[in-house]
């Protein structure tokens, strides 16, 4: 009965795949039930018009990871969940790299509220790197709030993403060297948006 | 005076009701003189056409025609080349967009003085630690590093150190993952602009 069951299910996850169009490395590396429900939620997601390659990526760096089915399947459908919160606080023209750093910054601890609030200081421009440099940020311990402060700022003083690149990496290297996290983003973020406002052509 | 105005109309009426007498040869006359008429000749198209005539046109009409032909000619430009408008945006967005979208060569590199193997695994490679491009060469004094081609895009990725220990990017953005518990980094290949 229970061979049955999991022939069964083999048939349907490979039928689902056919059908759908997954990705086949998820048939491949799944166990047949974590492949069958993955593949619901990733279903899910494409009919929520949600970008779905960063589900898949999801599962696959779970099982490369050494996650069991249950883990990989809860991870996969948390991501789906932030996935869509992003998509409603970025909007829903954001592109799928925004909504995908989105999700990342909320797993981080950063609230929708101030992924809304980085979205209308950024304008039209794309919010992809200033939400990986938050997320960063949050992950080296400067405090959520003070992080976000600091990049809403830094993306409606239209600081350009080379800079923002360059910003994300003199405060690594300031915390490395024994600095204070949030006074290091705040005196780096502070001379970069003077730079930016009194010139417009940041010194490197 | 009424009554020899009367008289007079009454008279004059008369004389107009006299039938007038003509002579035998009114008709013959009368048809001669058609014939001598210069013959009526029915014109073709091309003779209509190729005949010289004299027309005059007033300057307003000459400067209508002009602007007529050049938004004719404006809309056949468009339709014989539709990309045209396009080509004209060009330079501004170069200008905007320094950072091409198209996949890039990116290079990772890891100091790992004790490590017999590294590999890069992320979303561009399905995270496959065996993903033969992404395997890492020891360059000397502990340095690893592997060169690749990215797509555009946000990516998260970490490094496999002997086929066991996870390693984030010391040098790149943390990505934070609570779902498995191991480190990673992120980055944003080709700019972030849309």
């Amino acid at each position: 009965m229970r061979g049955a069951t999991s022939g069964a299910l083999v048939l349907l996850a490979a039928f689902a795949t056919r059908l759908a169009g997954q990705d086949p490395r998820l048939a491949a590396r799944l166990d047949p039930q974590t492949n069958v429900v993955v593949g619901a939620i990733i279903d899910s997601a494409r009919t929520a018009k949600l970008p779905t390659a960063p589900l898949t990526d999801k599962a696959l760096e779970g099982w490369a990871k050494g996650g069991d089915g249950t883990k990989i399947i809860l991870a996969v459908r948390q991501l789906s969940v932030r996935l869509a919160h992003a998509r409603t606080m970025l909007g829903t023209t954001s592109s799928a790299d925004e909504i995908k750093a989105g999700a990342g910054a909320l797993d981080a601890g950063v609230s929708a509220r101030d992924l809304a609030r980085l979205r209308t200081a950024a304008g039209k421009r794309s919010v992809t790197l200033p939400l990986a440099v938050l997320t960063d940020l949050v992950g080296r311990d400067v405090p959520v709030a003070t992080a976000t402060n600091l990049v809403v700022s830094l993306a409606r003083s239209h600081v350009v993403d080379s800079d923002l690149t360059l910003f994300q990496r003199n405060v690594r290297l300031d915390i490395e060297r024994g600095a204070d996290p949030s006074t290091a983003a705040s005196t780096r973020a502070r001379g970069l948006i003077l730079r930016t406002n009194t010139s417009g052509n940041p010194i490197r | 005076m009424p009554e020899n105005d009367e008289l007079n109309l009454e008279q004059i009426s008369r004389e107009l009701r006299e039938p007038v007498a003509l002579d035998a040869s009114f008709d013959a006359r009368v048809m001669a003189g058609v014939r001598g008429l210069p013959r009526h000749v029915r014109r073709g198209v091309w003779s209509r056409l190729t005949t010289p005539r004299t027309v005059k046109v007033r300057p307003l009409s000459w400067a209508a025609l002009a602007a007529a032909l050049v938004f004719v000619a404006g809309v056949a430009a468009l339709a014989a080349y539709p990309s045209a408008g396009e080509v004209s945006r060009r330079p501004v967005v170069a200008l905007f967009q320094p950072t091409p979208r198209a996949p890039q060569r990116v290079q990772f590199v890891i100091v790992a003085p004790s490590a017999r193997k590294v590999a890069v695994v992320g979303d561009f490679n399905g995270w496959d630690p065996e993903h033969a491009a992404y395997q890492a060469l020891h360059r000397g004094g502990g340095v690893w590093s592997v060169t690749a081609q990215l797509p555009a895009g946000h990516h998260r990725y970490s490094f496999v150190v002997d086929d066991s220990v996870w390693m984030a990017d010391p040098t790149a953005p943390r990505a934070i993952d609570k779902d498995y518990g191991l480190p990673n980094s992120a980055i944003v290949v080709g700019g972030s602009t849309q």
